[in-house]
């Protein structure tokens, strides 16, 4: 690393891990419920374990995102953090609120919205903190020797995240516009500003690894995130069919959907040709592995998978069913958990100045945990395409379906199985680092 | 070839151009949705129940309009599917219902709450949607005989909203208790009426619960089971 402060990410990154630990464990509760086990039912209802599974992972996403701009931010304007105690301030914030979060899940203390359960009051409290934490990359950033593309859209990536968590802050009578707000943070979120998140992290890491000209990444990465919103922003639309809005959303939201696939298209040719261009001859090759596979993992989990139900026509059957689990699942996984992996890979060496990238721990980590995933988000498609024929096109009672389909969650159970095992040994590696170092300083260079 | 500032321009530039649209069409959705979503029928119990609804996170296990979890049914047209009488005896006693199935939160509602859930449902039914959730297009032609079939009989209403459920009569009705076929030259008026009163006293350990029916209602049943020969 080249600046001290940057071992703050350091903090950041290690509970995004133990957040996303937990994650998997109301992850396996759930699969096992569907299973028919559902033996933690008096303990853990469904409706908490799923609450704790999806806010675990914004959550944990939200600190990996931050740990990556707190490590990118001083390297890219050239000076040491604004304010390295502001930051561990905000990272015991983000944690405390994270923890009264789960811990109230399980006592009903939440708002029954997908997504957004955290209760108002804990949500004026992540409002702050993601505050400060803006405040504190943004003065790094206006008092810095320079002005990246990089940088910048990182940090207008993030800036907008935090405005975009405010609509889902309003309260509704009305389901239908409680609904129609929700998606400005949840899609707005996951199919438009987090994709600058995920450019910007690209753009950083393909600029330290292939030793490709900046010019020409950040070129690219412009036109990536400009058909990101191109695309994006009305494709927005493919929530609104069937909610009580106007039946105009059906083709532009069919259209514009549609064309969201070309982003992450954008994406995955990015990092596979930049790979290529420079060689692929940095020796941390595992950054490299991740930084990769996200683009591609996230076009066939976000786009080719999110265009398999979006047309309207298929989405009026498959709206509401384990079909959106499918894509949900690896869409995640390959666009946000993967760019934060890989940028956990590139930044771990640099910050404790060990360079343990080159042995079997964590490149098994990045096959097994793939091959996992794929075979999760292969169980979701059988279980939500016989759901859809069953249920939806034949008329069959739910329950009777969802008994039919139980042996499936099995399948799913045995590649989150792989999965775990994957993230174990790429934590097994994370810990084998040890923590940051001053002897790390300077001594990295990319 | 495309330069580095064409390229931010259109990046902004596209990005501005639909946001505008997107907020026009936003506009425009709001001006619309009041008639859609029939405004003049969002009752105080409605709005009332939209907050239980939220309040015990009915998301994380249903869908609603298609939003929320698939682990436990769609609900936008569940007051046109099962009938305000069923959801009502329901809901006091999920388990009861479904022995042995997938388990609900038992949530002791008191019967305000529950009637505002049900307003809170029945208006959630009526919204304009698009047509969704689409009517099954696969569906046997049978189930559609069988239904004609069933208008035709004189069922008293309570069977055909709760009892059908878990019983069936003429092919058409749940498989979770046995089929009432020819259940009147099986039992008398008398140990009908016994066994509805209170089905756990009768035969401990019984799936069928004790569904407290008004005097009337079981008098109805019994009645009408009887003829069923």
């Amino acid at each position: 690393m080249k600046f001290r402060s940057q071992r703050v990410a350091y903090l950041f990154f290690a509970s995004a891990l133990l957040l996303l630990v937990l994650q998997l464990v109301f992850g396996f509760i759930m699969a096992f419920a569907h299973m028919g086990f559902d033996g933690l039912h008096d303990y853990i209802p469904f409706n908490a374990a799923r609450s704790s599974h999806l806010n675990l992972l914004v959550v944990w996403l939200l600190s990996g995102f931050m740990g990556a701009a707190y490590f990118i931010i001083p390297e890219e304007a050239d000076r040491e953090l604004y304010s390295e105690k502001l930051a561990i301030i905000q990272w015991a914030a983000l944690n405390i609120v994270g923890v009264i979060t789960i811990i109230g899940f399980q006592f009903g203390f939440w708002e029954g919205r997908k997504f957004l359960e955290i209760p108002r009051e804990l949500d004026y409290l992540v409002v702050i903190d993601v505050l400060l934490f803006i405040f504190n990359i943004g003065m790094t950033l206006w008092n810095g020797k320079r002005f990246t593309t990089t940088s910048i859209v990182l940090f207008v990536g993030l800036t907008a995240a935090a405005l975009l968590y405010l609509p889902g802050m309003i309260t509704f009578d009305s389901q239908v516009l409680d609904s129609y707000f929700r998606w400005w943070v949840v899609h707005l979120w996951v199919e438009g500003v987090w994709e600058l998140i995920m450019g910007g992290i690209m753009s950083f890491l393909l600029i330290k690894l292939t030793g490709v000209d900046r010019e020409v990444i950040e070129k690219w990465l412009y036109v990536i995130v400009g058909f990101t919103f191109l695309s994006g922003i009305l494709g927005t639309g493919h929530h609104y069919y069937y909610i009580g809005t106007p039946d105009y959303w059906l083709w532009i939201g069919g259209i514009f959907s549609a064309l969201e696939p070309l982003a992450f298209l954008g994406m995955a040719l990015y990092a596979v040709s930049m790979a290529r261009a420079g060689g692929m001859r940095h020796p941390n090759r595992i950054a490299l592995f991740w930084t990769v596979g996200c683009g591609v993992m996230s076009f066939v989990g976000a786009g080719f998978l999110g265009f398999a139900h979006t047309l309207p026509q298929v989405n009026l059957w498959t709206h509401g069913t384990l079909v959106t689990a499918m894509h949900g699942h690896m869409a995640f996984w390959g666009a946000y958990v993967m760019v934060v992996f890989a940028m956990i890979s590139y930044a771990m060496p640099q910050l404790t100045g060990r360079k343990l990238y080159d042995n079997w721990v964590p490149e098994w980590a990045f096959w097994i945990a793939n091959v996992g995933i794929i075979g999760m988000t292969g169980a979701f498609a059988v279980a939500g395409v016989a759901q859809v024929y069953m249920e939806r096109k034949v008329g069959m009672d739910f329950l009777d379906v969802q008994e039919a389909i139980e042996v499936h969650f099995f399948g799913l159970t045995l590649a989150g199985c792989l999965l775990t095992l994957g993230i174990g040994l790429y934590i097994w590696n994370f810990i084998q680092y040890g923590l940051p170092s001053d002897e790390a300083l300077e001594s990295g260079g990319a | 070839m495309l330069s580095k500032s064409q390229a931010r321009w259109f990046f902004v530039g596209g990005t501005m151009f639909f946001a505008a649209i997107f907020i026009f069409l936003t506009v425009d959705s709001l001006r619309e949705i009041p008639a859609r979503q029939n405004q003049d029928q969002m009752t105080a119990d409605v709005v009332r129940g939209k907050f239980i609804w939220e309040r015990e996170n009915c998301m994380g296990c249903h869908t609603i309009l298609g939003e929320g979890a698939y682990y436990a049914p769609e609900l936008t047209q569940v007051v046109k599917r099962r009938g305000a009488e069923w959801i009502k005896v329901f809901i006091k006693d999920p388990e009861a219902m479904f022995p042995g199935r997938r388990r609900m939160v038992q949530y002791d509602f008191s019967d305000d709450e529950i009637s505002d859930l049900i307003a809170f449902l029945t208006w959630i039914g009526e919204i304009d949607t698009n047509g969704f959730p689409p009517e099954p297009d696969l569906a046997p032609a049978v189930v559609v005989a069988s239904a004609s079939m069933a208008s035709s009989t004189a069922k008293p209403a309570y069977f055909t909203t709760i009892c059908i459920a878990c019983h069936s009569v003429g092919g058409t009705g749940g498989s979770v208790g046995p089929a009432l076929d020819g259940v009147g030259n099986r039992l008398t008026a008398n140990e009908l009426d016994r066994w509805l009163a209170d089905p756990p006293a009768v035969k401990p350990g019984t799936a069928m619960p004790k569904l407290n029916l008004p005097d009337a209602t079981r008098s109805e049943l019994v009645q009408w089971l009887v003829t069923l020969k």
